[in-house]
């Protein structure tokens, strides 16, 4: 799996993969729905798989002397560690607006998601998301890509359009502040949990789907 | 002595193809020239054997080994080239040859550097910068380093001017005379003529025939189909025409 990993970031990976992972920096953005950031960094993440198309990906991970399936599980392993490293980011990010910033006039008047523990909630959701919409039904052919990335676009944008709603229903404003910090980090335990699950049970659906494909 | 690959009963049905049953085997030492029509199935045949595509029906056996739980193995000893094939063609040859090293347990670092130079070939270059025979001898060279017992090859020879078809048939001849076996599809029956000591012909996914080339030669001569493989396709192939032609 190591040496599946090395090939994922070496020859597989398209370099904005890793540069998207700068729209981490939007959860600074004061007056801005914050979690499109998310959708950026699974965008840079959709060019690894365009990439890998263009570049006969599959078919050489195919013919290396692998388990066929474990190409698929090196490349949700890959998303994970893009997606670790972007909540990682936001994470920081998210300390630095709520320990240091809470009271700077941008953020302390701002009508759109703050970023706190439930905004890092509603990322990972948006990244299990990508994992099960897109990453999941591409390898229903490992080739075709459009289906997956619009189902992965109308439900992030769905997503974000909640995560931008619920704060402003009555009783839900807390979701949106510093208060309640036990209950958010409750919430964001239980989107981890999520993102955990959709994922591992994304990837092994992935890995039956490509071990039946004829390529 | 152990066949190198054994396929049996290969089957492979599509909505609007099928394929089989074909069986043939190769043996250490040898090139075998699969041939066919375009659509005849030998790109078929050739990804399921490398278990690419998954038969309907049939046997593969490669060192004796059935393939179906064996595929790492297998892969470790043996080598694939298709004519049309690049990959990362964008990446310099140097990140892809050490990213490919890793997979392999036999990779022989001196070997690869000899074949490299031996094919002209720069490693700072990307596969992009290449000719169409120069990205065959690439996947040669990985084939090669990674001291594969038998190359399947998928029409490595398209597309390819003369000069460069000489080369890699005498390219293929030298490696036979090591032991390493080759099976070679290709339509180019020419080149076959010149390299190949066994021959399996397909027809419209049937197997016409499979054995060693002189006595296929000499069985369809008596038959009055030809004198070399071209003739011989010829006479097959033309006289299904005409029969469509006629209806």
């Amino acid at each position: 799996m190591k040496n599946l990993l090395i090939k994922e970031m070496r020859l597989s990976a398209h370099v904005l993969s890793y540069l998207f992972l700068a729209f981490s920096l939007m959860a600074l953005i004061p007056r801005y729905p914050i979690l499109v950031g998310a959708f950026f960094v699974c965008f840079g993440l959709f060019q690894t798989f365009q990439n890998g198309r263009e570049t006969n990906d599959v078919l050489y991970s195919a013919l290396l002397p692998i388990d066929k399936k474990d190409a698929v599980t090196a490349r949700f392993i890959f998303l994970c560690v893009i997606q670790g490293a972007a909540f990682l980011l936001m994470a920081g990010l998210t300390a630095l607006r709520m320990v240091f910033l809470a009271g700077a006039a941008p953020y302390a008047d701002n009508p759109m998601m703050n970023a706190n523990p439930v905004f890092l909630a509603w990322v990972l959701v948006v990244f299990a998301l990508f994992n099960v919409l897109f990453a999941g039904l591409f390898y229903q052919t490992a080739y075709n890509f459009g289906k997956p990335f619009v189902a992965f676009i109308i439900a992030s944008l769905l997503a974000v359009g909640l995560a931008e709603t619920l704060h402003h229903l009555p009783g839900l404003a807390f979701l949106n502040t510093s208060e309640r910090l036990p209950l958010q980090f409750a919430l964001l335990a239980l989107a981890a949990a999520f993102y955990w699950l959709a994922t591992v049970l994304a990837c092994r659906k992935a890995r039956r789907r490509f071990a039946m494909l004829d390529l | 002595m152990t066949p190198i690959l054994t396929v049996e009963g290969l089957t492979k049905i599509y909505p609007a193809f099928r394929l089989g049953p074909v069986s043939f085997r190769v043996e250490a030492g040898s090139i075998m020239g699969f041939i066919g029509r375009n659509g005849a199935g030998k790109t078929t045949t050739l990804k399921s054997i490398l278990n690419l595509v998954h038969p309907e029906g049939g046997a593969i056996r490669y060192f004796g080994m059935d393939l179906a739980g064996n595929e790492r193995a297998v892969k470790q000893r043996v080598g694939f080239a298709g004519g049309a094939v690049d990959y990362y063609p964008r990446k310099k040859i140097a990140r892809i040859i050490d990213v490919t090293r890793r997979f392999y347990d036999n990779w022989d670092e001196a070997a690869y550097r000899k074949f490299m130079d031996a094919f002209s070939l720069d490693p700072q270059k990307t596969p992009r910068e290449l000719s169409e025979g120069m990205k065959v001898k690439l996947n040669l060279v990985i084939a090669l380093s990674h001291r594969a017992e038998l190359l399947i090859l998928d029409e490595p020879t398209s597309g390819l001017d003369p000069v460069s078809r000489e080369e890699l048939l005498d390219i293929f001849t030298a490696l036979k005379d090591r032991g390493v076996a080759i099976l070679f599809s290709t339509h180019i029956t020419s080149d076959l003529d010149k390299c190949a000591d066994h021959i399996t012909y397909i027809k419209q996914g049937k197997l016409l025939a499979s054995g060693k080339m002189d006595a296929f030669l000499a069985d369809q001569r008596a038959r009055g189909a030809g004198n070399n493989l071209e003739e011989i396709m010829l006479h097959y192939e033309k006289e299904d025409f005409r029969e469509k032609l006629a209806d």
